[in-house]
């Protein structure tokens, strides 16, 4: 499924502090299927998370958000988490998280905008995520072009089957010139 | 423009053919790809959920696709021989040549032992450590398994081209490794952060004296700091190690003259004190003189990081002249087949077991909770890559990260102490 990344996002704030770690978003040794992780998600920094996050809350967190390996954090999507925000996030979890068209924002100075609890905006075509309790804002960086394509086409998954499918078509259509020529 | 070696390998790479700086976003070619026991997913399960009807329908390159199961061998259950089964049926079917299947070890030490990356090349592989060939001078990086699934079918993908920083390395190598200390000491005085997203390049005065070995250990925890990349020049131990394992050309790279970094850092290892990483962050870190007397249950040396021939070496010359406490575990696990072969050529093998430690089969168990559990509350030294919380098991137990060194004179002591005592005595 692509991530519309022109519609505005709102919803109450669950905060983190910098340099959370994949083990503790995935413990995927300890708990191998889907319905396991989402019991246990993000409890080692918060034990009450996967009981009472709901559909639609969004993450903040500190810097380095998702440091550690490479696995995904495709379990907080699944939980209902709808947008990450942080002060910085670690390349892998970052690619990830494109990759699979996550909503994941980069906003330096998130942390002292929101508190927990606190509903956020997150205005991706306006470039900014904001407190409206109290109005306050900060800037979100922008992606390239090039990456906006794969949070819509659904994921980087998504965006090679549609690739693959055109330099299908375009190898036939070249086969079908040629016989053309020759016919 | 003057480039640094992040920017050169990416201009080289650029499918574009035009010059990248720092900043830049670009579609690079791919050398190489390493695929280690998640292949099953962008050949199978995550190709056939984007729409392939069953699965990968075909590979760029049958040559440049190197499949090595290492996480699971043996197999430690049922599921785990089910996935390393599909990947055996997929790299069939798609007539991938490289396949290292029933072969423990870990995939980064295997890439290296076989020859399979060269200085120069881009080369990815799904697993956040593949930053370790930047030992041989090789512009690797860790990408995800969807990123995967791109470059096997395309042998292509996106990148940011990193900014870079530049880390001098002063001073003169002593008789054990301190690569280990070196990374965790860089990390505490400039935090687990500092080189995110961005490309170290290594030099000063103690990079000629480096191992391969310890440079492996420094590039590997490239990612402990946030990094792309990390990389050695290629010099005359690049030179020798890389021609007596492949006989194909390479190119390697070099940063110009006036190239620009985002930073300089400069460390003079002859001032090094021995350090640990703290319970449970990479960043945590404080001199072994800080922790002394900390009871120990477990003591761990592997992993890509410091599985190494020199990691193993010293841990043996430690119990050649003392035996393992009572009460301590001490676990080696040699990073794979061809390092165990060294070692046990050199008899450090003998030497550990008759020291009391246990040796067990080279893979990434020993960095997991797959092989030596930790009970509640329990405490384990390792010379592995990573002391995130229940890393090894119980969340109450607690693990600290040090040098092969540190963590043999734990071993003998039953607590953490300075190495110096030890080293007094060999």
């Amino acid at each position: 499924m692509g991530f519309n990344l022109k519609q505005v996002i709102r919803g109450r704030v669950w905060k983190f502090g910098d340099s959370i770690e994949t083990d503790a978003i995935n413990p995927y040794y300890r708990y191998p299927t889907m319905e396991e992780l989402k019991l246990h998600t993000m409890e080692v920094y918060r034990p009450e998370f996967p009981r009472e996050v709901k559909t639609g809350d969004i993450l903040v967190a500190g810097r380095n958000f998702g440091c550690g390996s490479s696995r995904p954090g495709l379990v907080l999507r699944e939980v209902g988490i709808a947008a990450i925000i942080a002060e910085s996030v670690a390349r892998l979890f970052l690619r990830n998280s494109i990759s699979r068209a996550i909503p994941i924002f980069v906003a330096p100075g998130i942390s002292s905008l929101i508190n927990d609890g606190d509903q956020l905006e997150v205005d991706y075509p306006r470039g900014i995520v904001s407190n409206p309790q109290n109005g306050s804002s900060v800037a979100l960086r922008k992606y390239p072009a090039a990456i906006e394509e794969i949070f819509e086409c659904g994921g980087l998954p998504q965006f090679a089957y549609e690739r693959y499918q055109r330099k299908r078509a375009l190898a036939k259509s070249n086969v079908m010139k040629e016989d053309g020529k020759n016919g | 423009m003057a480039q640094t070696i992040a920017e050169k390998l990416l201009t080289r790479n650029n499918l574009k053919g035009e010059e990248v700086r720092a900043g830049d976003f670009l579609e690079a070619r791919i050398d190489g790809a390493m695929c280690h026991y998640h292949a099953s997913e962008p050949m199978h399960d995550m190709a056939i959920e984007a729409g392939f009807e069953n699965g990968l329908p075909e590979v760029w390159d049958r040559d440049r696709i190197f499949v090595l199961l290492d996480h699971h061998q043996p197999t430690l259950s049922q599921k785990l021989a089910d996935e390393n089964a599909l990947v055996r049926r997929e790299v069939e079917r798609l007539g991938i040549r490289c396949f290292h299947d029933s072969e423990p070890g870990i995939a980064h030490q295997m890439m290296l032992d076989y020859g399979l990356v060269r200085p120069g090349e881009l080369v990815v592989g799904n697993d956040s450590h593949t930053l370790g060939y930047g030992a041989i001078n090789a512009g690797a990086t860790g990408i995800t398994r969807a990123d995967m699934l791109y470059v096997l079918l395309f042998g292509e993908l996106w990148f940011q081209v990193p900014h870079s920083v530049k880390i001098h390395l002063n001073g003169t190598q002593p008789d054990y490794p301190i690569a280990k200390d070196i990374i965790l000491q860089l990390a505490g005085l400039y935090g687990e952060d500092f080189a995110q997203g961005m490309s170290i390049e290594y030099a000063g005065s103690l990079v000629p004296q480096l191992s391969i070995d310890s440079r492996v250990c420094l590039s590997t925890h490239g990612v402990e700091l946030g990094a792309k990349f990390a990389m050695f020049p290629a010099d005359a131990t690049t030179e020798s190690f890389v021609k007596s394992r492949t006989g194909k050309p390479y190119e390697p790279l070099a940063a110009d003259t006036g190239a620009e970094y985002a930073r300089e850092i400069i460390l003079d290892v002859d001032e090094l004190p021995f350090v640990v990483a703290k319970p449970h962050q990479f960043g945590n870190i404080a001199p072994v003189d800080e922790v002394l007397g900390t009871r120990i249950h477990q003591a761990q040396i592997g992993s890509c990081a410091n599985g190494h021939y020199e990691d193993i070496e010293i841990a043996a010359r430690v119990l050649k002249k003392n035996k393992v406490a009572k009460g301590v575990r001490f676990i080696i696990s040699p990073a794979s087949q061809q390092v165990y072969l060294q070692c046990l050529k050199a008899g450090l093998i003998e030497t550990l077991i008759e020291g009391g430690a246990q040796v067990i089969t080279p893979g990434c168990g020993i960095c997991q909770p797959r092989v030596g559990f930790l009970s509640d509350r329990e405490v384990c030294i390792t010379a592995t890559t990573r002391n995130f919380r229940g890393r090894k098991g119980s969340q109450s137990a607690e693990i600290y990260l040090g040098g092969p060194l540190t963590v043999a004179a734990a071993a003998v002591a039953g607590e953490i102490v300075n190495p110096k005592e030890v080293l007094r005595g060999l």
